[in-house]
């Protein structure tokens, strides 16, 4: 999965958040930075993703603050007892600030403590948490999508990671592992009266992206992430909406990825699938899009079996046709807004449907991420998650 | 006609001075803390303007809220600028979204990872930095409580607007973690910034707040700040306009002189016009437009002359500010459209209201008797009973505003502006009087042109009584500022005297002179009390609390002897209280505490302390001149009972018998060197610097009182010049019949000396008695001080002095004229 957002707007966006232009919410600033530009920041003096390397865990859980970008991302598909679904995403980013303190950190696996008073930081984390109610929970049945972001310095305790036992926070959203085993994890985010407060166990081993977890996105040297997931998350737990609590049940997904520097210059963003199917298999796909919407080289997936083998899908493999499209009143953005999505050398043959068009998460770097239903050819069905970046 | 419109020029230039000056002062703290506050609707604070962090963590870490921020504001100097100051807002940039808006590109230039870094690092305004010289890049030195930092400056904002400049200057930006490594506050924030919803939705957003708040920390409006601000200059303020009003008031008489004056010079014009079958009517419009174009004129003058003057003016006011307030980062100046349309407003209004009584005595008057000025003279004299009945009502009247029980300050000013109208209109009466005392003295002393001199203030008596009238005013006004601010004077040295009795003081530089609230490091305490030679040391601290909830001054004591010496009470036991000050919950509040918030001995004060809200009980009401905001005092033991807080602002030294202060200081000095820069003063010194700030403070009041001066010496030289003026043709006659030209200078010399001679010793009484109502009416009301009256005879010498003087020298210019004017020429006029 590919979510190298630019963390230079970012910046420039909290920046100005911050001080200046907080009459205007800060999308409308970063919708004039444009991804390649973005992605072009300076990140001399970090590690780099150059290799294939062994990933290590529980260590590897936690957080990698020699690398300038990482990500722990959870996202499901749920419904409660009346049948109404839900899709959510709650998603914690760290983004190094400068690489000079990154040592300095490092002997401090929680990097909590400073030299100072002990707020100076070079940690920025950065969270987003969406909840899709698809069918109009404590609405009076009108379907709703609900985003909110937070930002906070990885010291104090405001935000941070850590490996043993697995917890990444930022304020009170947090995922928070147990013991040695990460699982069952607690993932809980709170705002305007919406919440989530889940509990996460697998039911399927990890899954190492691209080669044993190195994942080439981009030509250059180090264009690369590392990458493992959980495709498939039994997920129970509660959702209050304007102080109405519904119990659910259904399936999450878990990514952690983390990078230096991942796009090349000529590509402007990626559509990116979860796809979780009936009979128990999964589909991880990402296409990156080079100038003018071509599918990029660097296209890649991994189709998950039943007893949690994998294959890795080649750009070749897999053949991506978008049905529908749909524009933003709140952006003017033109996203795709459905797919049929095959591969035929496993028989897969799916039509992908978003269960909301209006996804969009209006933060400091806009996208679309959103819960989807599959409908596929051979009684194939299945829910899953899709992400697309860098649409104008 | 051109004194006509300097008088004007002269009334309006000084109101609208002092109203310019104050919205200025005004409008400076108001982007002072619109920059500090932002957008925030409340706020949590601590006990002492301290809050622990842990609070502000919690908030977001369990209590999820988001629209919070940590701030921590505070003032550093700059040591390559003395004088010089920078607010310091320390703030965290990835909470402040919602908060402030220093509109610019600032997004553009910053890099959050130094910011927020361990470094010392923050922003300045491109304006500021230009002041400074210093570049995005370079450091910049700062010193807080003694201590030198450097600050790396990493860019520059580039403010919008002429408004966002101003809300930017002299404002240094910094990440919490730099404030608090700056200001010595780990673990600490000035304050939690919040933005709560809608109104209506608020009470149950509190509610659920003040549940999850700890002990200690309160949740306030963001406004009671600036409200608490407003407060403390409010008195201070309204004192500098009602000597502005005095100032016109002076003006209108002026005016009212000048404008006399020009009727009386055209009286056969008038007649001719009125003979020649212009009516009444005509006649009061005639007058009254030129009264119009006079006071447009003046006013326009005015106002030019009020802004120049005003410029000046705020500097002061702004310093007083400073030196007894809180420091005023912004020294803005303010145009305020408001202040200029008062100055229209009175000048015109005060030129017309004041030319309505001439233009009424050229038109009622039957068009025969229009062209002898006899008349005239004749009917002030008739009205002299009911002149003096009108000054008697005016009179009780103000003394019956006066003992009218309240504490308005504006009915204090308007008894006093009814007193000095009753005096006024007692003048004629009073001249008439003193005339006919006079007379005799002057015949001996000049003879026959003497006589002449004398019986001429009564001739002309509806001129000179109001060329007196004025002169008296002003003088009285300098007499009664002068006796007032003597006598605060005499009073506040014998309480120094008093209250200061140890050798040496010591404490970290401070920002207000008046509270320091600064902290000494341990390390200096430690040294100061182990010093030889020193054989008592007594610490103070400085905290501000928020009592019965309101901010208040806490000044907390150590034990010992020296603070039952040094403090007088005004209410309580002086032999039981001391005792119960040390041992139970028992404070004192100063005498401008007491009378603002009406606590007396045996009352309680509520005060929000770290362990939570606590009653205290009124022991004594002590005298106190050091704030007009009034302080409270705590003993130690009581204060780090109910405070986690054990720094201390000040320490006193007592020096061994025979011990040499001077050695003593350099001593310390020594042992001090490169550790915390302190401010080390003598007994003397410190008393002397006390009242060099008193007298700072009263500079306003001398320039105000410099200026009544001028405007009634102004006055009188109109006056003396309609009176000789017009009575060139009467000296002519005398010239023709063979007075001199030297006689002429005699007579005319004479004649202005006594009216200064009279004004002079007119002024003494209303001088007097203005000084007694600004004592024990209105300082009482605005600062709650009792003051001892001190009335030097030199100040009263000196007024009869300044009155003469002001007519001898009014004199010098008709008595020139005249004695240099051909008697032919004014004679040929008929």
């Amino acid at each position: 999965m590919n979510k190298t957002l630019s963390y230079i707007s970012i910046w420039a966006c909290i920046l100005i958040a911050g001080m200046g232009c907080s009459e205007q919410p800060v999308p409308t600033v970063q919708s004039s930075i444009d991804l390649n530009t973005a992605m072009s920041g300076d990140t001399t003096g970090y590690e780099r993703a150059i290799g294939v390397r062994d990933l290590t865990f529980p260590d590897d859980f936690g957080p990698h603050p020699s690398f300038k970008t990482e990500w722990w991302y959870f996202t499901g598909n749920v419904d409660d007892e009346e049948g109404r679904r839900f899709g959510y995403e709650l998603t914690l980013f760290r983004s190094a600030l400068s690489p000079d303190r990154v040592q300095e950190d490092l002997s401090d696996s929680s990097l909590l403590v400073g030299a100072d008073s002990g707020w100076s930081s070079s940690q920025l984390y950065m969270g987003h948490f969406s909840l899709a109610n698809v069918d109009g929970f404590a609405t009076n049945e009108d379907p709703a999508f609900y985003a909110f972001e937070r930002f906070g310095r990885g010291a104090k305790g405001l935000a941070g990671a850590q490996a043993t036992p697995f917890r990444v926070w930022l304020d009170h959203w947090s995922a928070d592992g147990s013991g040695d085993g990460l699982f069952p994890i607690r993932v809980r985010a709170e705002e305007d009266g919406i919440a989530i407060d889940f509990t996460l166990s697998s039911s399927k081993p990890i899954v190492l992206q691209g080669d044993k977890g190195f994942d080439q996105k981009g030509a250059g040297v180090g264009n690369a992430s590392y990458y493992y997931s959980f495709t498939r998350m039994n997920t129970e737990g509660t959702i209050r909406i304007n102080d109405q609590s519904t119990s659910v049940t259904g399936y999450s997904w878990k990514d952690h990825e983390w990078s230096t520097s991942a796009l090349d210059d000529n590509q402007e963003g990626w559509d990116w699938f979860a796809l979780q199917l009936s009979d128990n298999r999964e589909i991880m796909f990402y296409v990156i899009r080079e100038s003018g919407g071509s599918m990029g080289a660097f296209t890649n997936g991994t189709l998950v079996e039943a007893d949690g083998t994998t294959t890795s899908l080649k750009k070749e493999d897999v053949l991506l046709e978008v049905t529908d499209t749909w524009k933003s009143p709140h952006s003017g953005a033109t996203y795709p807004s459905g797919w049929v999505l095959q591969v035929p050398a496993y028989g897969i043959d799916l039509a992908i449907q978003p269960l909301l068009k209006d996804q969009e998460l209006n933060v400091s770097v806009r996208y679309w991420e959103g819960a989807v239903s599959i409908d596929g050819k051979n009684g194939l069905t299945g829910r899953g998650y899709v992400e697309l970046t860098g649409y104008r | 006609m051109f004194l006509s419109v300097l008088g004007v020029a002269l009334g309006v230039a000084v109101v609208v001075a002092i109203d310019l000056a104050n919205t200025s002062a005004t409008e400076a703290f108001r982007l002072s803390s619109e920059a500090v506050t932002g957008r925030a609707t409340h706020h949590i604070v601590g006990s002492r303007e301290l809050l622990d962090e842990r609070v502000y963590l919690d908030l977001r870490l369990e209590a999820g809220i988001k629209d919070a921020a940590p701030v921590i504001d505070g003032f550093v100097s700059i040591p390559s600028n003395p004088g010089r100051m920078l607010q310091v807002l320390g703030i965290d940039p990835l909470a402040e979204g919602p908060f402030r808006s220093f509109t610019g590109g600032v997004g553009s230039g910053l890099d959050l990872g130094r910011f927020i870094s361990s470094e010392q690092t923050g922003v300045l305004s491109a304006l500021t930095a230009q002041n400074l010289n210093i570049e995005a890049g370079d450091s910049l030195k700062v010193r807080f409580e003694g201590q030198e930092q450097s600050i790396t400056i990493i860019s520059l904002l580039e403010a919008e607007s002429e408004q966002s400049a101003r809300v930017l200057d002299n404002l240094l930006i910094v990440d919490i973690s730099t404030a608090q490594a700056l200001f010595g506050m780990a673990g600490q924030l000035s304050r939690i910034e919040l933005i709560l919803s809608e109104e209506s939705e608020q009470s149950a957003q509190i509610a659920a707040l003040n549940e999850f708040l700890p002990v200690g920390a309160v949740l306030e409006r963001s406004t009671t700040k600036s409200e608490t601000m407003a407060q403390m200059t409010r008195a201070f303020s309204l004192n500098l306009v009602a000597l502005s009003l005095l100032a016109l008031v002076v003006g209108m008489f002026l005016i009212y002189n000048t404008m006399t004056f020009s009727v009386v010079q055209r009286r056969p014009t008038i007649g001719r016009l009125r003979a020649l079958g212009v009516t009444q009517k005509e006649i009061f419009s005639l007058v009254m437009g030129e009264a119009l174009l006079i006071g447009v004129l003046g006013t326009g003058i005015g106002l030019l002359a009020g802004i120049a003057l005003g410029q000046g003016l705020v500097h002061l006011v702004t310093q007083s500010i400073n030196d007894l307030y809180y420091v005023l980062r912004v020294r803005t100046w303010d145009l305020s459209y408001w202040s200029l349309a008062k100055g229209v407003g009175l000048g015109v209004g005060a030129t017309l209201l004041a030319a309505i009584a001439p233009a009424r005595e050229a038109t009622s008057a039957p068009i025969s008797t229009v062209l002898q000025r006899s008349t005239e003279e004749s009917r002030v004299r008739e009205g002299l009973p009911r002149l003096a009945l009108a000054s008697l009502g005016l009179a009780v009247t103000a003394i019956l505003l006066l003992v009218l029980p309240g504490n308005s300050i504006a009915i204090s000013y308007l008894a006093l502006l009814l007193l000095i109208l009753a005096f006024a209109t007692a003048t004629p009466s009073m001249v008439v009087g003193m005339a006919r005392l006079a007379r005799p003295l002057m015949s001996a002393v000049g003879g026959v042109v003497g006589r002449m001199a004398a019986q001429g203030t009564i001739t002309a008596l509806s001129r000179t009584s109001i060329a007196i009238a004025s002169l008296m005013i002003a003088i009285s006004a300098t007499i009664g500022v002068g006796v007032m601010v003597n006598s605060f004077r005499s009073t506040v040295e014998v309480w120094l005297e008093y209250t200061l009795r140890a050798d040496i003081y010591v404490s970290p530089p401070g920002l207000v002179f008046r509270r320091n609230d600064a902290t000494l490091l341990p390390e200096i305490e430690a040294i100061l009390r182990s010093q030889d030679g020193v054989v008592g040391a007594y610490s103070v601290r400085t905290a501000s609390v928020k009592a019965n909830n309101e901010r208040a001054d806490l000044v907390v004591v150590g034990p010992g002897p020296q603070r039952k010496e040094g403090t007088r009470l005004k209410e309580g036991d002086p032999d039981r209280v001391w005792d119960r000050f040390g041992a139970e919950t028992t404070v004192l509040v100063s005498e401008p505490y007491s009378f603002r918030n009406d606590i007396h001995v045996g009352d309680t004060i509520t005060m929000g302390t770290d362990q939570g809200e606590q009653a205290f009980l009124v022991g004594a009401v002590y005298y106190d001149y050091g704030s007009d905001l009034g302080a409270i005092m705590m003993s130690r033991n009581t204060y780090e009972m109910y405070f986690m807080d054990r720094g201390v602002s000040g320490i006193s030294l007592y020096a061994a018998p025979g011990q040499d202060v001077d050695a003593l200081i350099e001593s310390i000095r020594g042992r001090l060197a490169g550790k915390q820069e302190v401010n080390m003063r003598s007994n003397r010194s410190l008393r002397e610097a006390s009242l060099d700030v008193f007298d700072r403070t009263f500079t306003v009041t001398i320039v105000l009182r410099l200026l009544a001066v001028f405007v009634a010496f102004i006055g009188v030289l109109s006056a003396l010049m309609a009176l000789q003026l017009e009575r060139a043709r009467e000296l002519s006659v005398m010239r023709a019949n063979g007075l001199t030209p030297r006689q002429v200078w005699k007579y005319v010399t004479m004649q202005t000396g006594l009216m200064g001679f009279m004004a002079g010793l007119m002024s003494i009484p209303l001088g007097l008695t203005l000084a007694y109502i600004l004592i024990h009416v209105i300082n009482k009301r605005s600062f709650g001080w009792t003051l001892q009256i001190d009335i030097t005879p030199a100040i009263l010498g000196q007024a009869v002095i300044l009155a003469v003087l002001a007519a001898l020298l009014a004199g010098i210019y008709p008595a020139w004229k005249m004695s240099r004017s051909n008697p032919a020429n004014a004679l040929r006029d008929e």
